[in-house]
């Protein structure tokens, strides 16, 4: 699913930056209380976490799904349903709710699984690399020490998150805008920063701060690509590199 | 108003508006009643743009011509449609002067001369607002989906409500976005889709009596215990849990009376541990019966995906040489980065070919179909993948001209890390690719071998604009700088641009009145129509 919307340059540095954390430890205490419930009394036969066991998974039955506050859980945990070998329970209204608080926590944390990985993603999960090998990836074939030093990426392992650090090797985004130097049919020549690129105009504004704009077809265009090098390599890089390259950079803290 | 259009827009255009707008108050009158006779989809349409695609073959090609690469230099804007509530994704209606357009919760019926507004309709709703693709029409009727996952039948002409019922129920993670599509071959059918994939739910298309609402089939993705393709399931829970949506308008080949459509991604979206196997018929091509909702045959371009990649692009169909024989075709650019070719009577698979880089197949199976690289899944660590989930192309439309013999369709290029991060049984996602880098361009393929013949770049991002080819020798789309861009389908040459100063998110249309062709097309909340100055449009 998900439609692709516009993929704005940079911006993946700022979505993983700015999500919201994945469901965790539920700020409810009915749901920690469900969850208590839940372990002890259901899941034997529905798996400590709902996903299922013996009996059917629980975070995606659509009874649960269709419960709005337990007019439809309630029923199942009283009466149990003896033909399909559930017996009733023996709960507290209170630990009934308890427990639908806790099975619509899960819901939703299933649900929110399509965040992905947050800040707050291990390290642990990233780091299947060797270090080693990508140190000499990234001072021999992997090209990188051509624009980059171990001093110039002191300290990067510590100033973003862990997705956000594999990220940001992979592409770091436009952070800085292209410069660009337009020769026109007169020899002459103007330098800046670009502005616009597409086949009917290029704009640009110089070191003074004058705006200059032409049109693409009249004039010759040699745009400095700063990330030209990183794109290269999203096309060849393997993913064994990849993770070798992400274990070196995580030792510069 | 943006520069361009000011010079555009000479006076004599806003003259002939107001004419047109008495015009069609008087029209309007005159058109209540008539609607749609179904008979007519079953000839490609002329003037009207009756259906989702235009007509049933998908081909997003208009035999109007007075808008041709000659004149394109004269388009002018005729009208404008401004402050829609929501980005417009939809493809207009026109019938009998009429226009009707979404977005989420919205009908608009505006004139089709002026863009002056008949009537509005609006259902408030919860669930998926992520876009709307349109109405589809029978008789005086006209269907919408909406986010809480019903089907509206709104009375053509006032936009009352005939009847209202639910398709699926929103509270397990349904919605509705798609275009529903009207088939008669003497029983009529409003046939219409589903969407969600937030949560594991089983995707289906159903068939329901048009006057009535009343359902006639239902065809479920996952087979049933014993089914031919249940086989590809591992157990119940994994198969009743499966996905697989009908996002999009499918075609239909009267001849044949089979309806082709295109299902979405198996679930859970990003883990395959609790589903080994093939997943049919998720991210398939399936040809149905459109009396019954059997199948007839099926083809799966994404042998249980991992990665999002809906086949649930536009299928579509012509009559053309394979091999120097003639075929009834069906292509497909595939959000998975593929092109397919198939004999659509038989489901035959003739060509697989990848129609921009990808890095996530190692081959392709006896079968047609692309096999995955295992390195490719999503992991824990991250994997490196071309395309993203997005896709290499989705939603908006490609095209077939039949006068190029070229397919035609916006391609992506897209690099992105795909993440699993489920650590017990997946549920849901399980993951998210994140983005790292796009860009777009717009193709030309050779149908016989899926070979690039002209590549036309669009610039950095994704583009979710759509493309309409004309007999009047045009290619129309949209770049990502917010240009307007009319092509010469043979060359990819640009004949013509327009900067909106907004972005396109839309597929273009056509259509004629009064003897005027206008070429219509969403931008941002705003629908645009275009003409040539009368002069040569009455020579």
């Amino acid at each position: 699913m998900t439609w692709g919307s516009r993929c704005l340059l940079g911006l993946v540095s700022l979505v993983v930056g700015s999500l919201p954390l994945q469901a965790q430890s539920p700020a409810d205490p009915a749901v920690a209380r469900g969850q208590a419930q839940f372990v002890q009394n259901c899941g034997f036969c529905h798996g400590a976490d709902a996903t299922g066991a013996r009996g059917p998974d629980l975070t995606r039955s659509t009874l649960v799904h269709a419960d709005l506050h337990g007019e439809l859980i309630a029923p199942v945990i009283k009466n149990g349903r003896v033909d399909r070998g559930m017996p009733p329970l023996a709960l507290t209204d209170a630990q009934i709710a308890d427990v639908v608080a806790f099975l619509h926590a899960r819901v939703k944390e299933a649900m929110a699984s399509n965040r992905g990985p947050g800040r707050d993603y291990p390290l642990s999960k990233l780091l299947t690399g060797d270090a080693a090998a990508g140190g000499a990836y990234f001072h021999g074939p992997g090209g990188c020490s051509g624009c980059h030093s171990d001093a110039s990426l002191a300290g990067i392992a510590s100033k973003y998150g862990t997705v956000e650090l594999q990220q940001r090797m992979l592409y770091p985004g436009r952070m800085d805008r292209d410069q660009v130097t337009v020769h026109l049919p007169n020899r002459k020549t103007v330098t800046g920063t670009l502005l616009h690129r597409d086949e009917f105009l290029v704009a640009l504004r110089d070191a003074e701060g004058n705006y200059h704009a032409f049109d693409p077809a009249r004039v010759r265009v040699d745009e400095q690509d700063s990330l030209a090098a990183h794109r290269k390599l999203l096309g060849s890089l393997s993913d064994v590199e990849l993770h070798n390259l992400y274990a070196y950079l995580a030792t510069l803290k | 108003m943006h520069a361009p259009f000011a010079a555009s827009l000479s006076r004599s255009l806003l003259r002939r508006a107001w004419v047109g707008a008495a015009a069609a108050l008087f029209m309007t009158g005159l058109v209540a009643g008539q609607g749609l006779d179904p008979k007519i989809l079953l000839q490609p349409a002329t003037t009207d743009w009756p259906t989702y695609n235009g007509d049933y073959s998908g081909r997003r090609f208009s035999p109007l011509r007075q808008i041709n690469a000659g004149d394109i230099g004269d388009l002018a804007l005729a009208w404008a449609f401004p402050n829609v509530p929501a980005t417009i994704k939809s493809t207009p209606l026109v019938v009998n002067g009429v226009m009707y357009f979404t977005v989420p919760e919205h009908v608009f019926a505006i004139d089709a001369r002026s863009g002056t507004l008949i009537w509005h309709y609006h259902y408030a709703a919860p669930g998926d607002h992520i876009g709307h693709r349109g109405v589809a029409m029978y008789r005086n009727w006209i269907y919408f989906t909406t986010p809480d996952a019903h089907l509206i039948c709104l009375n053509a002409n006032d936009g009352s409500v005939r009847w209202n019922i639910e398709l699926a129920d929103p509270k397990q993670g349904y919605f509705s976005t798609m275009a529903p599509l009207v088939v008669d071959h003497g029983t009529p059918h409003v046939i219409v889709g589903v969407s969600g994939d937030v949560t594991d739910i089983p995707g289906y298309l159903t068939s329901y009596d048009p006057e009535t609402g009343k359902m006639q089939w239902r065809w479920y993705t996952e087979p049933k215990p014993g089914e031919p393709g249940s086989e590809t399931w591992p157990n119940a829970d994994a198969r009743e849990h499966g996905g697989g949506m009908t996002w999009m308008t499918g075609t239909y080949d009267p001849e044949a009376h089979l309806l082709y459509w295109g299902t979405g991604n198996p679930n859970p979206v990003l883990a395959g541990e609790s589903r080994p196997g093939d997943n049919l018929y998720t991210c398939s091509i399936v040809a149905l019966n459109p009396e019954t909702g059997k199948l007839v045959w099926a083809f799966q371009p994404s042998p249980h995906d991992l990665h999002d990649w809906d086949a649930v692009e536009t299928p579509v169909l012509f009559d053309a040489p394979f091999h120097g024989k003639p075929r009834k075709l069906l292509a497909q650019a595939s959000r998975n980065g593929f092109f397919f070719l198939l004999d659509r009577l038989t489901g035959e698979h003739l060509v697989t070919a990848p129609f921009i880089d990808v890095n996530w197949a190692q081959g392709i199976d006896a079968k047609g179909r692309p096999i995955p690289r295992p390195d490719k899944a999503p992991s824990p660590q991250g994997s490196l993948v071309e395309p993203g989930s997005d896709g290499a192309t989705n939603w908006m439309s490609p095209s077939f001209d039949p006068q190029t013999g070229l397919f035609y369709v916006v391609a992506r290029r897209i690099f992105s890390v795909f993440y699993k991060t489920n650590d017990g049984k997946p549920e849901g996602w399980a993951g998210r690719d994140r983005n790292l880098w796009a860009n777009s361009t717009i193709r030309a393929l050779d149908y016989q071998t899926g070979k690039v013949v002209w590549d036309h770049e669009i610039g950095q991002g994704e583009s979710t604009a759509g493309i309409m080819t004309t007999a009047g020798g045009l290619l129309f789309s949209a770049d990502l700088n917010h240009n307007l861009l009319a092509l010469d389908p043979r060359s990819g040459k640009t004949l013509w641009h327009l900067n909106m100063g907004n972005g396109v998110d839309a597929s273009p249309m056509t259509y004629e009145l009064d003897g005027r062709q206008y070429y219509v097309i969403g931008v941002g909340g705003t629908l645009y129509a275009f003409t040539v100055p009368e002069a040569q449009a009455h020579p």
